[in-house]
């Protein structure tokens, strides 16, 4: 079961605040009511615009799959807290700290990703 | 304490460098804004959003609406689930987290930030062209003045923002904005936007902003939405499958 591999956390999120937003879409799809931590190995990381993805395929104890979806910043939003096109590769392993579609879908925002030996990502902010 | 005591004090202050307005180091001068900036405190996080705290003052919260104002108000919030922007637009990239750039010519100053919003701020004298030879637009008309070391920018002409950006304040075209930004140190600029509208507040709405560095940016960078996976379903947005 998928459930067994990452642990639901019921916290508050800095998405539930009500004037949460930037310059694309509404933030009500994501329940900010949830984290999730999923580990997983990546796909593939889209450093695109108006948000870049990893996309995280989460395997299950009965050794179903599945791929995440998870959203982030813009590129360059990602590039001033200093991660860069080649932060994230295909084949690494992250536990991702998610706050998840309101659907159910397998996706969500990731507001924290770490590596496999416990390192935070991409540096401090600013 | 008389005035002459004040003057001796900040002779002595500014001497020392103890009390002076920007203590060990020169007066900021106008290269000194060059470079790139950010509203203070709304620096977006990994997932496009800022940390706790982050104030978006120009969002409405605290204006002074008419009945008029409170309806726009309330239709707005209605429709914001569904609702996608392509920019801030002004005012809200005067309060956003997106870094921008203050570039300044002796006749002009444009802001830009890096979703491409560019204001043309015309500081040759001019005046407002005449209402027969304007309209509003998403960034409206602005005209400025150095008033010192201060930037005074007076725009009109803006379309309701609301219609650009599904969280900004939904003002009318009547709407009048006087900013008057100041650096008060050389990694600080600090503004009081004043905004009138006979339509939509009831008394000038005041707004404090302060801009800060943005350090992990090297330079100005722009991109289009090349991957945009956000499609609404079921009266929500949802993230579209990646392609493979």
């Amino acid at each position: 079961m998928i459930a067994s591999r990452f642990r639901l956390v019921l916290a508050a999120s800095c998405m539930a605040a009500p004037l949460a937003v930037h310059a694309h879409h509404s933030p009500a799809m994501f329940d900010g009511t949830k984290q999730l931590t999923l580990t997983g190995t990546v796909r593939k990381f889209q450093w695109t615009n108006p948000h870049s993805y990893i996309q995280l395929v989460v395997k299950a104890e009965n050794g179903t799959e599945q791929e995440w979806s998870l959203e982030m910043g813009a590129n360059v939003y990602l590039y001033n807290l200093g991660w860069r096109p080649s932060t994230v590769k295909a084949g690494d392993t992250l536990t991702a700290t998610v706050v998840p579609l309101r659907s159910g879908k397998p996706g969500g925002l990731l507001v924290e990703a770490k590596t496999a030996d416990g390192k935070t990502l991409g540096g401090a902010p600013p | 304490m008389n005035a002459r005591c004040r003057i001796g004090l900040r002779v002595l202050a500014c001497a020392f460098g103890g009390l002076a307005p920007f203590a060990g180091h020169a007066q900021p001068s106008r290269a000194d804004w060059k470079g790139l900036w950010i509203g203070e405190g709304l620096t977006a996080q990994i997932s496009g959003f800022p940390g706790p705290g982050a104030n978006y003052k120009l969002l409405g919260q605290d204006a002074p609406w008419s009945a008029e104002g409170r309806a726009r108000v309330e239709a707005t919030s209605a429709r914001q689930a569904d609702s996608k922007a392509n920019g801030w637009g002004f005012p809200l990239m005067m309060n956003s987290a997106a870094p921008m750039q203050f570039l300044i010519a002796p006749d002009e100053t444009l802001i830009i930030n890096i979703y491409r919003d560019v204001r043309h701020v015309y500081t040759d004298g001019r005046a407002h062209p005449a209402e027969e030879d304007r309209w509003p637009t998403t960034w409206g008309d602005s005209v400025g003045r150095w008033e010192g070391d201060t930037l005074v920018i007076d725009t009109v002409s803006v379309r309701n923002p609301n219609r650009y950006f599904f969280s900004s304040p939904p003002l009318s075209e009547q709407a009048h904005y006087v900013e008057r930004l100041r650096m008060t140190s050389k990694d600080r600029i600090e503004s009081v936007m004043t905004i009138e509208d006979p339509v939509t507040l009831t008394a000038p709405w005041v707004v404090n902003l302060v801009y800060v560095r943005a350090t992990g940016l090297d330079r100005m960078i722009h991109d289009d939405y090349d991957n945009d996976r956000s499609e609404v379903e079921d009266g929500l947005f949802t993230i579209l499958p990646a392609e493979e």
